[in-house]
């Protein structure tokens, strides 16, 4: 077919065609300020042309699709990286927290055993003192309020990271809820043929949330995805999500299981895996050394207090002075190892300040035993060090930990922050752009509406000369 | 290549870091410390740790030889009365050894030997801050006391024993003397000798008279020998003293080396970290200000 008519729906097809890319614009214009919005461009085709022969005769532009311009592999490393930005942010503000209990400064366990040492060599300058003995006595205590407060911290601290797994497993479940769903409405759309790009924004911005927040693979599968984590417990199949649940263990601390198994190991990334390395690993493993080193001291001061004789020159030890057996007067009281706690559970045993054995052989003056307590503090008691190289040795371990998770924060930090950019590159919505857009359609618009108005003229033309003829 | 439309995530970010960096500064300048949490600097707060225990030890040496030193003095300054004392017998012993003398001149000079007797017997029951001085261990037991029994009148209750006290890193050091090796130790007995002085002054003796002062003299020869322990113990905590003052002023500089601000590199720090947050804010305000859409009409 040829002949105006076939124009006129040609130059229409122009406008409607126009119209549809300028909604495109519209629409990113719109969407210019959208967390995770990907900007969409319209597809034009021409549309099949028609073969009148000899001639072969356009029939004008079809809007075939609006597509939204994203990068698959650019998504899925970002993915990646918000993982272990969510790890290492979790961990470093874990630990900065835990940090400040080993911070010098009045009150820290180092200056609690300088103190507990100095006021065993001030006691032996004048053994029979009571006041430097009741100087002894408040130090000890110090020292044993030290680690008291230190190890309770840590365990307090593990029961607020506990308390934030618990909702960071609520969050991830609405996550995937709401992922699931997008996902049943992509596959509907794109089962008709339709373009879904706005729902996939909205779930790859989820998905982006859900890396945040736990170790997640992106397995795309026909129309749809599946999300899984690391270890391949499935998250979301299609359009189906799978709730994790949380469950206290034996020791009171949340596990988390996955139909009806327990994952909690198996999760290393992303903040919940952040979380658990502080709450299972880091905390615990801080905890043992505190317990290590107050077993080991308060264990050796046990040792030279009952080897000794008190102010009234009665022995210490297991025998008394006229050799039946007694109980001992111990210095320190804690739950000695194999038990846990030492740390928590440290306190001192003696509260008459007679008790403290400084003799070591019964007469009132002698300081023998004070100055073998006083050696303890030279003396590797703890694994081969001495209290304060031990003490020292975990300043600088879990300094260590702190610091490199804050250098892996800021490392990820900067690595994602180039990864949005890039994002933004391709996807982002540039309003100079956009009006360059806008300024080609409306001219594409304008001149197809003259082409009508021209066709226009031609057809009345046409007409006329009939009533002329007539 | 398509620019990022967007920069302003990124100066966000710059804005972030740039703010926290001035925290940093303005932390440090405040507190005087560049550690102030283990992490800052882990090398670094372990030093602190074993520097603020050294310096912990180093100030308890210098209570410690504090509180020896009023001893040891107090011990010093007896023994030089000790001494005179002694001396004022050897001269009375002197004295009453001339075959002149009338029985009751040597008997007023007996009675001057004993009020010796009880002056040394007084200075050897040296107490300092409640305790005996010169008891060994038994610091709570009167250490000579006058006994008829014994054969020099006297007896020491107090023990054989001497105490040590760390005063420093490896050194320690013997801090009393117990009487028994100062004032009656055997073979110089100051009181056996001061006994036979006088048994001698009574029965009128003047060959054992004689013999008496020498044991005095050799009493007095033993005394001041064995009190330059203390003389000794002194001067050691003179010196330990002044290495503990020099040791604690190194340490006090290693802490200020190890987790001490370098002030003006931190001011530094702070101006630049300023400066360029309020650059970064000013580009800030100048992003997107205009675009295409404003030059269409």
């Amino acid at each position: 077919m040829s002949g105006l008519n076939a124009s006129l729906a040609t130059a229409l097809s122009g406008l409607t065609a126009e119209q549809g890319a300028l909604q495109a614009t519209t629409n990113n214009v719109a969407n210019v300020n959208t967390p995770g919005y990907s900007r969409e461009v319209p597809d034009l085709v021409s549309s099949d042309p028609i073969v009148v022969d000899p001639l072969t005769l356009g029939t004008g532009v079809t809007l075939k699709s609006i597509d939204s311009i994203r990068d698959p592999i650019l998504e899925s490393r970002i993915q990646q990286e918000t993982q272990t930005q969510g790890q290492s942010s979790a961990l470093a503000s874990a630990l900065s927290q835990t940090q400040v209990n080993f911070t010098s400064g009045t009150g820290d366990i180092g200056t609690a055993i300088s103190n507990f040492f100095n006021s065993v060599n001030q006691l032996s300058t004048s053994p029979a003192d009571l006041s430097l003995r009741q100087g002894v006595l408040t130090a000890a205590g110090n020292l044993a309020s030290s680690f008291n407060v230190a190890a309770n911290n840590l365990t307090a601290q593990r029961s607020s990271l506990d308390g934030s797994v618990e909702q960071a497993v609520g969050q991830i479940n609405q996550l995937t809820t709401q992922i699931a769903q997008l996902n049943g409405q992509i596959a509907n759309l794109q089962n008709v043929g339709q373009s879904a790009g706005t729902f996939v924004d909205q779930r790859t911005q989820l998905i982006d949330q859900l890396s945040a927040l736990v170790d997640v693979s992106v397995i795309p599968t026909d129309n749809t995805l599946t999300l899984t984590t690391a270890n391949g417990t499935p998250l979301v199949a299609g359009h189906q999500s799978f709730q994790l649940s949380t469950q206290l263990d034996p020791s009171g601390t949340q596990h988390i299981f996955a139909q009806g198994s327990d994952i909690t190991s198996a999760l290393v990334s992303g903040q919940l895996g952040g979380l658990l390395q502080a709450r299972d690993q880091q905390l615990p493993a801080l905890q043992t050394q505190l317990d290590t080193l107050a077993a080991g001291l308060a264990t050796a001061v046990n040792t030279v207090q009952t080897g000794g004789y008190d102010l009234n020159g009665n022995p210490t030890g297991a025998t008394d002075s006229k050799g039946n057996p007694q109980t001992p007067v111990t210095f320190f009281k804690f739950d000695a190892p194999p038990a846990t706690g030492a740390a928590a559970s440290l306190s001192v045993a003696i509260t008459d300040p007679a008790k403290i054995a400084a003799s070591s052989d019964g007469t009132v003056g002698s300081n023998g035993n004070a100055e073998a307590m006083y050696g303890l503090s030279n003396r590797a008691l703890i694994q081969g060090q001495s209290p304060t190289d031990y003490y020292s040795g975990l300043v600088f371990n879990l300094g260590n930990d702190a610091a490199s998770a804050n250098a892996e924060q800021s490392a990820s930090s900067l690595v994602l922050q180039q990864l949005n950019d890039q994002r933004s590159s391709i996807s982002g919505v540039s309003l100079d752009q956009e009006a360059a857009n806008m300024v080609q359609y409306q001219n594409a618009y304008a001149a197809s509406a003259q082409v009508i108005t021209a066709i226009n003229d031609m057809m009345y033309a046409a007409i006329n000369m009939t009533t002329l003829t007539g | 290549m398509r620019i990022n439309p967007n920069p302003l995530p990124d100066l966000l970010a710059a804005l972030g870091q740039t703010q926290q960096q001035i925290n940093t500064d303005l932390q440090q300048i405040s507190t005087g410390q560049s550690v102030n949490v283990p992490s800052d600097n882990p090398a670094a707060a372990a030093g602190l740790v074993q520097n603020a225990a050294q310096t912990s030890a180093a100030d308890q040496f210098l209570r410690s030889i504090g509180s020896i030193q009023g001893e040891m003095q107090s011990a010093d300054s007896t023994l030089n009365s000790v001494i005179t004392a002694l001396q004022r017998a050897i001269t009375l012993g002197v004295e009453g050894a001339n075959g002149t003398l009338s029985d009751s001149d040597r008997a007023a000079i007996a009675n001057e030997v004993t009020g010796v007797r009880s002056q040394l017997i007084n200075l050897a029951n040296l107490s300092y801050q409640g305790n005996f001085v010169f008891a060994g261990t038994a610091i709570q037991t009167t250490p000579y006391v006058l006994d008829v029994t014994s054969p020099s009148g006297v007896r020491y209750a107090g023990n054989n024993l001497a105490n040590t006290v760390t005063v420093g890193n490896h050194f320690s050091l013997q801090t009393n003397l117990p009487g028994s090796q100062l004032f009656t130790a055997s073979g110089s007995d100051m009181f056996q000798a001061l006994q036979d002085l006088l048994t001698n002054l009574q029965s009128g003796d003047s060959a054992g008279i004689g013999g008496a002062v020498a044991e005095v003299s050799n009493a007095y020869n033993y005394i001041d020998t064995a009190r330059v322990f203390y003389g000794n113990a002194m001067n050691q905590l003179d010196s330990q003293q002044t290495y503990l003052n020099s040791e604690t002023a190194q340490l006090a500089q290693q802490q200020n080396t190890l987790g001490g601000v370098d002030l003006p590199a931190a001011m530094t720090n702070l101006t630049t970290g300023q400066t360029s947050y309020q650059a970064t804010l000013a580009a800030m305000g100048r992003v997107g200000q205009t675009n295409l859409f404003d030059y269409l009409k």
